[in-house]
């Protein structure tokens, strides 16, 4: 997984290069882009590895051998959680040292062009990065929780990737400015980088409020999965 | 809490053989009316249970009897719908990490980490328990006879590899009480033999309580001490196994091989023929009488035979043929 990060990542801003005739990239343009085009499979791999962790042990029968050592579930649990964060942040870092890395080689020039009114630079490529991996990090939650609930990845895998991809339609669907519930929705603030262009959200929410709605579901979603697999019976 | 549960074979092995169910000593394991129920059904009833410590015991029931629904609760994997489980007198449902601590388990199939390798995956529960060396893996790993294997991949290995396997990360912290669910599952006779003899050792040299689950009744009758039968969910049996042998003093049913069974029958004026066989219910020296009197009415004693019912006999004779509950 970690390999085809990494290619992927290289290739992009050879790609990159090459479609650039007249040299208009600046290296942090097509860090940016390389960064941002990537990060989706950086969120599906993490989505896979967190919608496996728990679930894959009990399809392969090891949760039972985990089960019966002298800690406590949620502990176990615990420690899966933090596996899961880890190889996401892992993820993340080589990302942001291979697209940098490569891009550094083909272009040259740095800072150039201008996003969202911000002149694209090192801080906004890691407030995009930063941006992307809270979307990430609330999916992982999510997979997390349905593969602790679920216990079949498939499933987990499924669900997650298709919130992921159906984020837009749901926004479209359930519009905060006629539905004022649908303000409360996660999928509404999960892409923060909205915030970077102007001040008010969906529905003229604040950044202050989109976070705090997050921090909301993801504490209900670790707390399902902690609730759900403690009280669970493990049987075949 | 370590000097309970030492074993001490000796003392339970003459009160066990004698019937009579003395507590000498706190029991390594103690069910105290064990109820599991899932929704209406209940799939273990009422199940109370002292497991006495240093022994090998068995766990003998036909299929769906609930064995292993009683083991997962044992370990902790199922929670307890009424009463209470303890292991060296902790409770499994209050205090979970100190019962635990004492349990090495397999529960139903070995299954590991089959893109690890046998080492990896010793390697991998040993971090989770404290104390155990690199040197004490190896130590397991000879003792199961896995030497050779252990360094492949656990998808190459067979079932009864992955069984020794399994047998392996159950006694890598050296645990008080053993549990293994089926053991002999996937294992030909000489792997067979070699857990028995190795399950034996374990009892007596390091004062082990071995509780294994089986419905396979001949391999229980040579592996344990005693058995503890269950049946749709209730237990309903308990006895030790020494006893059935040791019964030689009293009155068995004696089969003799004659010529001509009916007469020999009105002669005695006693006794059930059956497959052309003379039965009768007679002490040691009973035989020797009856055999002289038969001898000297002429009748041709081709042989004299004990009618032990085997414990499968007698298991059956329990179970009846219930179907599946």
């Amino acid at each position: 997984m970690l390999s085809i990060l990494t290619i992927v990542n290289l290739l992009m801003p050879i790609l990159f290069h090459l479609a650039d005739g007249g040299g208009n990239i600046s290296l942090w343009e097509s860090a940016l882009q390389t960064g941002a085009f990537t990060f989706f499979l950086c969120t599906i791999f993490s989505v896979v590895v967190a919608s496996d962790s728990v679930a894959g042990e009990f399809s392969w029968g090891t949760i039972k051998l985990l089960l019966i050592r002298p800690w406590s579930r949620s502990k176990i649990l615990l420690s899966k959680y933090i596996a899961v964060v880890l190889f996401s942040l892992l993820c993340t870092v080589l990302l942001i040292i291979v697209s940098y890395g490569v891009s550094a080689i083909f272009f040259s020039g740095g800072m150039g062009g201008t996003m969202m009114g911000e002149r694209i630079g090192p801080r906004y490529y890691l407030l995009i990065i930063l941006c992307d991996y809270v979307d990430l990090f609330m999916t992982v939650a999510l997979a997390f929780m349905l593969s602790a609930v679920f216990r079949a990845s498939g499933l987990a895998i499924g669900l997650s990737l298709f919130i992921m991809f159906a984020k837009g339609i749901f926004n479209m669907l359930f519009n905060p400015e006629r539905y004022s519930w649908a303000k409360f929705l996660p999928f509404m603030h999960m892409d923060l980088s909205q915030y970077l262009a102007s001040s008010v959200g969906p529905g003229g929410v604040t950044l202050g409020f989109s976070i705090l709605i997050l921090a909301v579901y993801y504490v209900l979603f670790l707390a399902i999965a902690w609730t759900v697999f403690g009280k669970r019976d493990v049987a075949a | 809490m370590m000097g309970i549960c030492k074993a001490n074979m000796l003392q339970w092995g003459e009160t066990w053989a004698e019937g009579v169910i003395e507590m000498q000593q706190e029991p390594v394991v103690r069910l105290e009316g064990v109820t599991k129920k899932v929704s209406s059904k209940t799939l273990v009833e009422d199940v109370t249970l002292d497991i006495p410590p240093g022994q090998v015991f068995g766990f003998l029931g036909p299929n769906g009897a609930g064995k292993t629904t009683t083991i997962r609760m044992m370990v902790g994997l199922t929670k307890i719908t009424k009463g209470d489980i303890k292991i060296c007198g902790y409770s499994i449902k209050d205090h979970f990490e100190q019962a635990i601590v004492h349990v090495g388990a397999i529960v139903e199939n070995p299954e590991m980490y089959k893109f690890l390798t046998g080492y990896e995956n010793l390697r991998h529960f040993a971090r989770m328990m404290s104390g155990i060396t690199e040197e004490r893996i190896r130590e397991v790993v000879q003792l199961v006879g896995l030497s050779n294997r252990i360094q492949d991949p656990v998808r190459t290995y067979s079932l009864g590899m992955r069984q020794r396997l399994g047998v392996a990360q159950a006694i890598l912290h050296r645990p008080k009480l053993l549990i293994l669910d089926e053991p002999t599952n996937g294992l030909d006779p000489q792997g067979i033999r070699e857990l028995r003899d190795y399950l034996r050792r374990l009892c007596r040299e390091e004062g082990t309580t071995v509780f294994v689950s089986s419905h396979l009744l001949s391999e229980m009758e040579l592996m344990c001490d005693a058995v503890a039968i269950i049946q749709n969910g209730r237990l309903i049996d308990v006895r030790s196994l020494a006893g059935v042998e040791g019964a030689q003093e009293t009155t068995v049913d004696t089969a003799f091989a004659l010529d001509r069974p009916e007469q020999a029958q009105e002669l005695l004026g006693g006794g059930t023929v059956r497959d052309g066989l003379l039965i009768v219910r007679l002490d040691r020296n009973g035989i020797a009488d009856t055999n002289a009197r038969l001898v000297q009415s002429g009748f041709k004693v081709y042989g004299i035979q004990k009618v032990t019912r085997s414990l499968e006999d007698q298991f059956l004779e329990m179970t009846g043929s219930d179907q599946i509950g």
